[in-house]
């Protein structure tokens, strides 16, 4: 039927309506169901299964394996339950998410629980927050990283979206809209304290550590300036962009200085010095949607607190030094150096992150395959990534993915202790 | 004395009345507008998307709206949606998931929900906003707007708009890419008396050619006036958005 012809029936239409003859159309829609309540509570159960095939020669599969059975595949069973919830009084909340895993692989059996986040809020007015208690602060607009996140976790780049814990602190949120270029302006002022059994794993412990950030929404363009005074860390400010240039194109860039970092490098014999220097890092990114559903994500990534090429290679030559002469000193050391910034996923000074994922593929609306890619830039190894994913299910998301990693000896990914990965889960809502 | 000229001309200016009485496209649309929903407002929609098989997947969000071009929406239901939030900004789009704790960057054309209904359609803002009337043609029973985008921001290059004359409410939309091409249909009905002088219709559903087989519905609820400060279409406001629920 012609728009015009229906138009001609919408008097009908009303009077059907009217009667309530609608036996064939969606019962009707009553929002009371949906009242806030003073408590809620959410969450999801998670089953991971991984299959993973183990590098013997490389150093993080001989750091990691190092005085214990010796495998070539380890096959790990990871249960989760992450629960969130909020309760209402007034013109307070409190909310919580708590992260609960229990792991059972041939080696071992344990479990881990942990509270990620749970603080109390209070909002004079909705230009006004005042938060205190533990909250995992998310600043930067890199996709895989995020130079100018001052106050968190690090981010795993192979699950950006992953909640993570956060640190316990006090903060504020002022936020104003002026109009005219400047939508928007908020500042978000914060004070992290390091202690003997608060935020241990920040830093030095005995400070209050200061950091802000100030956020401008300016002529739709997204611009963020953090700081982190010095304390606990050395000192560090930065600032990140977000805009789109098209309706389906968006670019957005960080980049962060720390003032006097120190960085332990060590040689092939284990010899250590400590570099302390400014450490500049950086990203530019951009995310591409095509008019076929297919959406592109590449960044790059310069880590100033990385290690080069050269340097990296001179840690791995350390541990074949170590483990091929039995040295227990340079095995200690090496063991050691592989805890601190060695030991990061990623370790390097450059990286290339890129990922495709087709919506509804296939004709399969709610199935999303991907593939994603990182690269190190120096030594030229990568991990790709397959992936399947489907959400069709009510609540239930499943995802299978396979890592391949791809690198020669004394490179990144050439070193790390699995060489391909299978990674199957189940994760239900609730 | 009686001129049979003076009455033709009789005849032929009654025959251009019409054209004194142009139909002013513009206007109408601004009455479809105000009409739809007050410029600021809050309420509750139901979005069930159908696949070609009749499996459901039902989402339930809460819209706010301040002035021409500013649209917040939770999401409620389901429990894997619940928390996110959508924000606009005039051609400015962002989702917020409280997994990833901060706000990226979203396209009109993408649909939060996996829905024939996209971003643009969710977090509508007024036609005036983003449309200017390229002409208007009066039917029997509805007053046909053909729309043009006010820039290649926005999602739709071109609308066809089919207005019931009596109520000034959309019947039928037909949206356009700039090749032409149909991109989808929407159709109101089911008009309601919300209360405080909003009688609008309360369904909308769409299908699209590209997309066969498969239907979106949306549905209103509890749509009323309500006022609010700018400061809650911000990013940082996102996180807390639930709070202004009553």
């Amino acid at each position: 039927m012609s728009p015009p012809a229906r138009a001609r029936v919408w008097p009908l239409v009303l009077l059907l309506a009217a009667a309530g003859v609608n036996a064939q159309e969606e019962p009707a829609f009553d929002a009371s169901a949906f009242e806030k309540k003073p408590f809620e509570l959410g969450g999801y159960v998670q089953l991971k299964q991984e299959h993973s095939s183990l590098d013997r020669s490389a150093a993080f599969y001989k750091l990691g394996f190092f005085n214990q059975p010796q495998r070539e595949t380890l096959d790990r069973i990871t249960g989760t339950l992450q629960l969130a919830g909020k309760l209402r009084h007034g013109i307070g909340t409190f909310d919580f998410r708590t992260n609960s895993d229990v792991r059972r692989d041939q080696l071992a059996r344990d479990d881990h629980s942990s509270i990620f986040e749970a603080a109390y809020s209070i909002r004079p007015n909705p230009g006004l927050t005042f938060e205190a208690g533990k909250r995992a602060l998310k600043w930067g607009k890199g996709y895989a990283w995020n130079p100018i996140g001052f106050v968190e976790r690090p981010k795993d780049a192979n699950d950006p979206q992953v909640a993570r814990e956060g640190f316990v602190m006090a903060n504020a949120d002022w936020i104003s809209s002026p109009g005219g270029d400047l939508q928007t302006i908020a500042f978000t002022p914060v004070l992290l304290p390091v202690g003997s059994d608060v935020n241990r794993d920040f830093g030095e412990r005995g400070h209050l550590n200061p950091a802000a950030k100030l956020y401008l929404l300016y002529r739709d363009t997204d611009l963020d300036f953090a700081w982190q005074g010095e304390g606990s860390r050395p000192e560090r400010f930065g600032m990140d962009f977000s805009r789109n240039l098209a309706s389906n194109l968006e670019i957005h860039g960080e980049w962060a200085r720390i003032r006097q970092f120190t960085r332990p490098v060590t040689n092939p014999a284990g010899a250590v010095t400590n570099e302390t220097g400014d450490a500049t890092s950086y990203l530019i990114g951009a995310r591409y949607l095509t008019a076929a559903d297919t959406t592109y994500i590449a960044e790059y990534y310069r880590n100033g607190t990385g290690y080069s090429d050269q340097e990296a290679r001179q840690f791995y030559e350390l541990v074949d030094t170590a483990f091929a002469t039995g040295n227990a000193a340079l095995t200690q050391k090496a063991i050691s150096l592989s805890q601190g910034g060695y030991g990061r996923p990623n370790p390097g000074k450059e990286y290339l992150y890129f990922r495709a994922q087709q919506k509804d593929a296939l004709g399969l609306v709610y199935f999303a395959p991907a593939l994603t890619v990182m690269m190190n830039l120096q030594d030229r190894s990568y991990q790709l990534t397959p992936e399947l994913q489907y959400t069709g299910f009510n609540n239930l998301e499943l995802r299978a993915r396979l890592f391949l990693l791809h690198g020669g000896s004394g490179t990144d990914f050439g070193e790390k202790q699995v060489s391909r990965k299978l990674e199957l889960y189940a994760r239900y809502y609730f | 004395m009686f001129d049979p000229r003076q009455l033709l001309w009789l005849c032929l200016s009654f025959a251009a009345l019409p054209a004194a009485h142009a139909i002013d496209g513009a206007q109408i649309l601004q009455k479809v507008d105000r009409n739809l929903e007050p410029e600021t407002y809050e309420s509750y929609r139901q979005l069930t998307d159908i696949q070609p098989d009749g499996t459901k997947k039902v989402s339930v969000l809460y819209t706010m709206k301040k002035g021409r071009d500013k649209v917040v929406a939770l999401f409620l239901a389901p429990a894997s949606d619940k928390g996110r939030v959508t924000l606009r900004l005039g051609d400015n789009m962002w989702l917020y998931i409280p997994d990833v704790g901060r706000s990226i960057r979203i396209t009109s054309l993408q649909s939060v929900t996996g829905s024939v209904f996209n971003n643009a359609d969710i977090l509508r803002i007024d036609y005036t906003a983003e449309y200017d009337v390229e002409a208007a043609d009066e039917q029997k029973d509805a007053y046909l707007l053909s729309l043009k985008a006010k820039s290649g921001e926005v999602a739709y290059d071109k609308l066809k708009m089919w207005v019931d004359k009596q109520a000034l409410l959309p019947l039928t939309i037909e949206c356009y890419a700039a090749s032409g091409l149909l991109i989808k249909t929407l159709r109101f009905r089911d008009v309601k008396d919300f209360g405080g002088g909003i009688k609008r219709p309360a369904t909308l559903e769409t299908d699209s050619p590209l997309q066969k087989g498969y239907k979106s519905i949306m549905q209103w609820s509890g749509l009323k006036k309500r006022d609010f400060r700018d400061e809650i279409f911000t990013l940082n406001y996102l996180p807390r958005i639930e709070e202004l629920r009553k």
